[in-house]
C-alpha cells in the first residue's frame, strides 16, 4: 500500500535539462499522508523507547561498577538544552513506572543479546519505505545518476558522467534472477563495466524505452539517431 | 492468404560457440524458418563468457541461460530450477511451439515437461541412436519414454533413428516424422568447382574427370571428434595396414577428443610422422578446407543417426568410404559410397577397394557436388519442419497431416492440454516409474501456479518482435516449380490492379 511499481516522473527545469526519475512513491493521497504521518510518529516512539532501554542499561552497569551517580538537586536544574539537562531528564524518567519497566526489561536481557538488537532496531526503523533513482540529463554537459540510500541516514549516492566519456546509452536485456528485464546502459569511455541506469529498480520495457528517447534527444539534440536513420535513407 | 507464423522456441544444450552436428542443425534450421515468416528464438545454457541475450544474424535470439555444466557440455539435470525462467522467456517471446533437440540434452527435455504444464504444443527432434542394453541407456530410455509420452509430435532424422525412438520410447510411429540433416552446399564446394558467375558464362565443354596417375598420392581424410562411439580405436588399427598396403597414400585426421593420444601412439609406433597428419581440432568453417585436400573421406563411426560429415565430404567431391551403421546407409546414394562393417579387417578392404576405383578413375567425384546439393537443402528441411508445426497446431486438420490409419486406431492424437489426460499418458509408463511421473508433472504443475502468482504474468515485459520476413510463399518447394508459379501470382496481381 504504501508502495507502488516502478513509475517514471519527468521534470524539466530548463530546455537543456531533464530529469527522469523512477520511484515507488504512490501518488500522494490524503490518507496515505496521514499514514505517512503515523508511521513517522511511530519510527520515532520506537527509537525513543530503544534508546531509553540503552540508557537504562547503561545507568545499571555504570552502578554495578560503583561509580557514583551523577545527581542534580531539583532546586538547581541545568540549563536548558544542554547535555546534562538531557541527562537529568533521563534520570527523573527511570523513576516513573515506565522507566522502572523498561530499567526491568533491560536487566532481564544479556548485553551480547542487547546491543546487536538494540542496533538492529535503530537500522530498521532508519530503512526508507519507496525508492528513487533518477536520472539528470544536462546538455553539453553529461549526465548524473543518482540512487536513494536505504537508510535515512545515508546521503544519495549520485555519479556524474560528462558528455566526452559517454560512449553510447542503449537498452539491453539480460537474466536477472528467474527473470529477463530490460535495462538502460551507459557506456562510459576506458572502463570496463557499463554503468547500469535504475540499477535497484529495473523499471519495465515502456519506462526504460521513454528515458532512452529522451536522454538521447536531450544529449544529441536529435542528431543522435535521426541523422543516421536519414544517412541510411539516402 | 498468408500462412500462419508460429512464434517458436528452439531448446537445447547443444549450441554454439560449440561446434557439431545438432548445434548447427538447430541454427540453420531456424534461420530458415526466420526466412519463412516465424519468429524463431533459441535457449541453450551458457558457455564460458556467453551468457544472456544474444542476438545471431538473421535476428535470430540466442539467451544463454547460467547453469551449471557436468559432462560434454550437458547441464546437470535440475527438473524444475529451469522452470521460472523457461516460463518468463516463454511470456515475454509470446512463444506458441517450444522445440527441443537432442536426447542427452536435459534442458530440452525440462523443457518439453514444463511447456506441457504451460500450455504450449511440443515438439522433439532426436540426433541420436541409442542401445537398449546398457545402464545408461536404460535411464535415457526411461527418461525419454517419459518426456515423449506426452510429446505433440517428434522428428527423427533418419528412418534408422525413428526406428530406434519408436522402440525406446514406445511411440506411436505415426507421431514421429523423418527430415533429415542438410548442407549448405555453397559452404561445402569441390576445390575446382566454378562460380556462379564463372558458370553463367556461357556453355562451355564439359570439363573430363582429373585422373589420378599411378603414382600420385591419394590422401584419405579423416574429421571426426575422436571419442570410443565415432570409432577411433578401429581407425588407430586399420590406419598402419592401410598404409602398408597402399604406398602412394597418406592421412589427414580432424578432430580432437580422449582417443586421440592413442592415435599419436600409433603414429609413433609405426614412424608414421610424414604419412599421417594430425590437425587436432578444427573450425567448422575450416572443415570445407581440408576436406579438399583429400580425395577419399572415411568415417568409422559405429554408431550414428544421420552423419551430416559424410553429406559434406560428398558434396566437397570425396569418394566415402564409411561403416554401415545407423542411418548412414540411408545417407547416399550408393554410387558415392563404399561401406564397410565396422570391423578392421572390412574397414581396411573397402577403403583399399576405394583408393583402386579412384586410381583406375571410375568414379566421377566431381559430380558429386550438384547431386547432393539437389539431394539435401535447408529450406526443404525447415518447409517440412513447419509442415510438422501446422499439423500439431491445427492448422491443417489431423487426417490431412497423419493420414489414413490402417491399424485401426481411432483416438485423437491430438495431445489436449488436460492436466487428467495428461497424467493418464504418464501412468502408462511403468509400474513404478508411471506413478514417479505422475508425481513430478503433478509437483510441476502445482510449481507452474505457485509461479503465476509470485511472477504475475501481466508484470513480465513483452519483447518486441525482430522485424519479420514476410512470409515466402509455398512455391519456394524447390526452383524447379518455383519460376512458374512465381509467374502465375504476378499476373493475377496484375489482374486484380486491372480491375
Amino acid at each position: 500500500m504504501l508502495t507502488t511499481a516502478p513509475r517514471l516522473r519527468i521534470r524539466r527545469p530548463s530546455p537543456t535539462t531533464a530529469e527522469y526519475t523512477v520511484t515507488t512513491l504512490p501518488p500522494q493521497t490524503l490518507p496515505l499522508r496521514l499514514l505517512w504521518l503515523l508511521l513517522l510518529f511511530l519510527r520515532i516512539f520506537l527509537s525513543l523507547i530503544t534508546l531509553l532501554v540503552i540508557y537504562a542499561r547503561w545507568v545499571q552497569e555504570r552502578s554495578s561498577f560503583g561509580a557514583a551517580p551523577t545527581l542534580f538537586s531539583p532546586s538547581s536544574l541545568p540549563p536548558l538544552l544542554s547535555l546534562d539537562r538531557i541527562i537529568f531528564l533521563l534520570d527523573t524518567f527511570q523513576d516513573t513506572p515506565g522507566g522502572k519497566l523498561l530499567a526491568r526489561i533491560a536487566a532481564s536481557i544479556k548485553l551480547p543479546v542487547l546491543v546487536p538488537v538494540a542496533a538492529a532496531v535503530f537500522y530498521a526503523l532508519s530503512l526508507r519505505v519507496h525508492k528513487e533513482e533518477s536520472l539528470l540529463v544536462l546538455r553539453g554537459l553529461g549526465v548524473q545518476t543518482s540512487e536513494s540510500p536505504t537508510t535515512y541516514l545515508a546521503s544519495a549516492a549520485t555519479r556524474f558522467i560528462p558528455t566526452e566519456k559517454i560512449q553510447d546509452i542503449f537498452v539491453n536485456e539480460a537474466f536477472r534472477g528467474f527473470e529477463v528485464r530490460y535495462y538502460l546502459v551507459v557506456v562510459v569511455e576506458g572502463e570496463e563495466d557499463v554503468v547500469v541506469v535504475f540499477p535497484g529498480l529495473l523499471p519495465k520495457r515502456k519506462i526504460v524505452e521513454t528515458v532512452w528517447r529522451g536522454v538521447r534527444e536531450c544529449l544529441y539534440e536529435g542528431r543522435g539517431e535521426d541523422s543516421r536513420v536519414v544517412a541510411n535513407e539516402k | 492468404m498468408g500462412r500462419k507464423t508460429y512464434n517458436i522456441a528452439m531448446v537445447s544444450d547443444f549450441f554454439f560457440p560449440q561446434p557439431g552436428g545438432v548445434e548447427s542443425h538447430i541454427y540453420q534450421l531456424s534461420s530458415k524458418l526466420i526466412d519463412r515468416g516465424h519468429k524463431v528464438i533459441i535457449i541453450t545454457h551458457n558457455y564460458d563468457d556467453r551468457k544472456g541475450v544474444r542476438y545471431l544474424n538473421n535476428g535470430l535470439k540466442v539467451y544463454h541461460v547460467p547453469f551449471l555444466v557436468i559432462y560434454r557440455a550437458a547441464t546437470f539435470p535440475t527438473v524444475f530450477s529451469f522452470f521460472p525462467i523457461l516460463r518468463n522467456i516463454c511470456i515475454r517471446e509470446q512463444i506458441e511451439i517450444v522445440h527441443g533437440h537432442g536426447s542427452l540434452s536435459s534442458l530440452c527435455h525440462e523443457a518439453i515437461l514444463h511447456a506441457r504444464t504451460m500450455g504450449l504444443r511440443t515438439v522433439f527432434t532426436d540426433h541420436s541412436l541409442f542401445g537398449f542394453a546398457d545402464a545408461a541407456s536404460i535411464l535415457t530410455n526411461k527418461l525419454l519414454k517419459f518426456i515423449l509420452s506426452d510429446v505433440d509430435h517428434s522428428i527423427c532424422v533418419s528412418h534408422t533413428c525413428k526406428e530406434n525412438t519408436v522402440l525406446r520410447a514406445s511411440l506411436d510411429p505415426l507421431m514421429v516424422s523423418v527430415i533429415p540433416n542438410a548442407v549448405v552446399g555453397e559452404n561445402f564446394r569441390p576445390r575446382d568447382y566454378p562460380t556462379q558467375s564463372e558458370k553463367g558464362e556461357g556453355f562451355r565443354a564439359e570439363s573430363s574427370p582429373r585422373l589420378l596417375g599411378p603414382h600420385d598420392v591419394i590422401t584419405i581424410v579423416v574429421i571426426s571428434r575422436l571419442f570410443y562411439n565415432k570409432g577411433t580405436d578401429l581407425l588407430t588399427a586399420a590406419i598402419p595396414r592401410i598404409l602398408e598396403n597402399h604406398p602412394n597414400t597418406r592421412f589427414i585426421i580432424a578432430g580432437s577428443g580422449p582417443k586421440a593420444i592413442d592415435l599419436e601412439q600409433m603414429i609413433e609406433t609405426n614412424v608414421l610422422q610424414d604419412r599421417v597428419e594430425m590437425l587436432g581440432s578444427i573450425r567448422h568453417e575450416d572443415v570445407r578446407d581440408v576436406m579438399t585436400r583429400g580425395h577419399i573421406y572415411l568415417h568409422p563411426s559405429l554408431t550414428e543417426a544421420f552423419g551430416t560429415v559424410i553429406v559434406e565430404a560428398a558434396s566437397c567431391g570425396l569418394y566415402v568410404v564409411c561403416t554401415q551403421v545407423g542411418g548412414i546407409p540411408e545417407v547416399l546414394p550408393s554410387h558415392m559410397t563404399t561401406f564397410a562393417k565396422p570391423e578392421e579387417d572390412d574397414i581396411v578392404a573397402a577403403t583399399g577397394k576405394a583408393i583402386t576405383a579412384m586410381r583406375a578413375g571410375k568414379i566421377r567425384t566431381d559430380k558429386f557436388h550438384d547431386e547432393v546439393k539437389k539431394m539435401y537443402s535447408w529450406s526443404n528441411v525447415a518447409m517440412r519442419t513447419e509442415r510438422v508445426y501446422d499439423g500439431i497446431c491445427g492448422t491443417i486438420s489431423e487426417e490431412e497431416f497423419y493420414g489414413f490409419d490402417t491399424t485401426g486406431y481411432t483416438g485423437s492424437r491430438i495431445r489436449d492440454f488436460a492436466l487428467i489426460d495428461r497424467l493418464k499418458r504418464y501412468y502408462g509408463c511403468g509400474i513404478w516409474a508411471g506413478k514417479l511421473f505422475c508425481l513430478c508433472v503433478v509437483v510441476d504443475y502445482l510449481f507452474f501456479l505457485l509461479l503465476e502468482w509470485w511472477f504475475p504474468r501481466e508484470n513480465i515485459d513483452i519483447c518486441r518482435d525482430w522485424p519479420r520476413k514476410s512470409p515466402a510463399e509455398d512455391t519456394a518447394e524447390d526452383s524447379m516449380k518455383a519460376a512458374p508459379n512465381q509467374r502465375s501470382t504476378s499476373s493475377i496481381r496484375v489482374a486484380k490492379l486491372d480491375r
